[in-house]
């Protein structure tokens, strides 16, 4: 099975971000990650491999030099080989141009099955899933739990929808969004590691891609970031004093009346 | 000048703070609490193929540079100095010498495995009476037959008493000091050697370190390891220099844990209507312990280097062991400021840094004796 897994480098949530005085662009700290939803799917894709005979796992993003850092890992877990679509010209706002590049990436590299992170936790978009696939006119599951083989052309997955489960039959090929609990993604050995270290990884053009050249021009994207504004600091927390569960909770009602207007 | 690590380094780097903030750092304040040998997180980490690190691929290891090692123990470090040691213990110290000189037979019963984790190794020097005056060693190994007859006590042994193997130093003629000592591969089951008292330490808890009895212990002649009877104390100053600078990485290592904890501390903590780092006496704390850090980690890397082309990194090393160790230190006790009387606390992080960072004063040599070298090498004999 041919498997093609999309991922996304992301700032860490840890990692300290700026506005910076344009209000349009941000300045990160230099803590990246692979995408806490992506290395599901990379994970998947190695299990999977263990279970297909003769598959392939290829790994690829869109992004700047630093990504290679998130290609990498995904080696050191246990990808075969590694593609960095270079996105320095061309770094867009829009997730429908990174969707149709993507898509022509899996055109031309050929696959049975794609796999990708449910959303970015960064943007949080959670669309280039669906919008790859739709380009590619496969079918695609979002979010799933669980993935089984049927045979060669068919899968079984599994996805949490609201108080129970849903199961379903995918005809291959097709893309899978994945989600938490569906595996814990293996910390790497060192001999991934090693591997990973001395992988060639290849940087794709998107112009190599056969797409027109209206969609990688600049003023292509449909959407545009205006600004950014930070979240609005939160009121320090007051605690409520009392001898007895019964005068606190009077207090919070009397402050939830008075105070908050909220009753 | 090139002061960047590499893509491959930065890799590396990347690939072992993930590993220990996923696997290490939220076992450190258990370890710590117990102080019991941490044997789920050894199988788990161990298995993951690190115990190799520095050496050759084509018997199982890694073979990391100089530059990559040190950022290694720093980071293991940051994460659980407790557990820290004793992996050290196994990558460097406890298998240099089987490594360099052991036979076929005694590579495949003692240093692969210890690679693999299935092992524990370690490396006695220290005596109740003599640590850095390795001259003072009173262990003796007497020729036997076909082999040595060794007695003698060591103390303050890492991972002493739960070693699988360890490399003893001993002299072999004590009238001739430190050009009289050899080392020799003691194992586990070898009649007369046991295990005594384990020490109830301050700081570096998890690791278990105690005393070793070698009570009339024979060992074969193949586990005299050196090329030359009496060159035990050239080998020590062939691997010195990366234990200095090993100690003073993982000094740096518990300083950034410190550091990272009372940064998150200082952005958070309100005092006075607003985080008390908007306040200049916290700034100043942060921007001192930086530039510090900042200095110890280019001596460390600048030490690493040289070791790794080949260059005399002996003043060097001594002076980043002893550097990283003291801004450790005053990492550690800014921290505890920072943080107020919480850090006075047992439920919280700095007081175990504060501890933690107290040990690294003495392995690799007190500053006391490494102050005495820098100076003396500096001016020479008059």
């Amino acid at each position: 099975m041919n498997i093609l897994v999309f991922i996304k480098q992301v700032a860490d949530t840890e990692a300290r971000i700026l506005i910076k005085g344009d209000n349009r662009s941000l300045e990160i700290e230099n803590k990246y990650n692979l995408n806490f939803f992506d290395e599901f799917a990379v994970e998947e894709a190695i299990r999977l491999k263990g279970k297909v005979k003769d598959s392939k796992i290829s790994v690829c993003t869109y992004g700047g030099k630093k990504a290679v850092e998130a290609l990498r890992t995904a080696i050191a877990m246990g990808v075969d080989q590694a593609y960095l679509i270079d996105n320095t010209d061309l770094d867009t706002d829009d997730p429908l141009i990174t969707a149709k590049i993507l898509a022509g990436f899996a055109k031309k590299e050929g696959f049975d099955l794609i796999l990708c992170g449910r959303q970015a936790i960064d943007d949080e978009n959670g669309n280039i899933g669906a919008m790859v696939a739709e380009l590619l006119k496969i079918p695609h599951v979002t979010a799933i739990t669980k993935l089984e083989v049927a045979d060669d052309k068919k899968i079984i997955v599994e996805s949490d929808i609201e108080g129970g489960k849903e199961t379903k039959e995918v005809q291959l090929p097709a893309l899978l969004t994945t989600q938490k609990g569906i595996n814990e993604p293996r910390v790497p050995l060192i001999t991934g590691v090693m591997k990973a270290m001395k992988a060639n990884i290849p940087v794709v053009d998107p112009a190599s891609l056969g797409l027109s050249r209206e969609l990688l021009s600049r003023d292509a994207s449909k959407i545009k970031i205006l600004s950014y504004e930070t979240p609005k600091g939160r009121p320090a927390v007051k605690m409520i004093e009392g001898e007895t569960p019964e005068e606190k909770v009077k207090k919070l009602i009397k402050l939830l009346r008075e105070e908050a207007k909220v009753l | 000048m090139d002061f960047t690590l590499t893509e491959q380094q930065e890799f590396f780097k990347k690939v072992i703070v993930d590993t220990v903030d996923k696997m290490v750092a939220p076992k450190a304040q258990e370890i710590d609490e117990k102080d019991e040998f941490p044997w789920e997180l050894w199988k788990e980490f161990t298995s993951l193929g690190y115990l190799g690190l520095r050496y050759p691929e084509e018997i199982g290891g890694m073979n990391a540079d100089k530059i990559m090692c040190m950022t290694f123990y720093e980071e293991i470090a940051r994460g659980s100095v407790g557990f820290a040691q004793s992996v050290i213990m196994n990558i460097l110290m406890g298998t240099y010498f089987i490594y360099r000189f052991g036979s076929d037979s005694i590579k495949e019963r003692c240093l692969y495995p210890a690679m693999r984790g299935e092992k524990i190794a370690t490396m006695c020097f220290t005596e109740d009476q003599s640590g850095s005056d390795l001259g003072a060693t009173r262990t003796t190994a007497v020729k036997d037959g076909n082999g040595w007859r060794i007695n003698g006590t060591k103390m303050w042994i890492t991972n002493g008493p739960i070693c699988d193997f360890c490399t003893v130093l001993a002299t072999t003629d004590p009238s001739k000091g430190l050009k009289g000592l050899d080392f020799f591969l003691v194992e586990k089951g070898t009649p007369g050697f046991s295990s005594g008292q384990i020490l109830n330490k301050l700081g570096c808890r998890g690791t278990v370190t105690g005393e070793l009895v070698f009570d009339n212990v024979w060992v074969p002649e193949e586990n005299l390891l050196g090329e030359e009877l009496g060159k035990g104390v050239n080998y020590v100053g062939d691997i010195l220099d990366e234990v200095r600078l090993m100690t003073g990485a993982m000094a740096l290592g518990i300083a950034k844990g410190a550091y990272n904890e009372g940064l998150e501390f200082a952005r958070k903590r309100v005092a006075f209507g607003q985080p008390i780092g908007n306040y200049q006496l916290i700034r100043e704390k942060f921007a001192d312990m930086d530039t510090l850090m900042n200095a110890a980690r280019l001596m460390i890397y600048y030490g690493a280097w040289m070791l790794e082309n080949g260059m005399d990194s002996r003043l060097i090393a001594a002076e980043a062991k002893m550097f990283a160790t003291e801004v450790c230190l005053k990492v550690v006790d800014e921290v505890t400021r920072i943080y107020g009387a919480n850090a006075f606390a047992y439920e919280y992080t700095p007081q175990r840094y504060f501890r933690d960072a107290r040990f690294l004063l003495y392995g690799g040599g007190t500053h006391e004796v490494l102050k005495d070298f820098i100076g003396r090498s500096i001016i020479g004999k008059l």
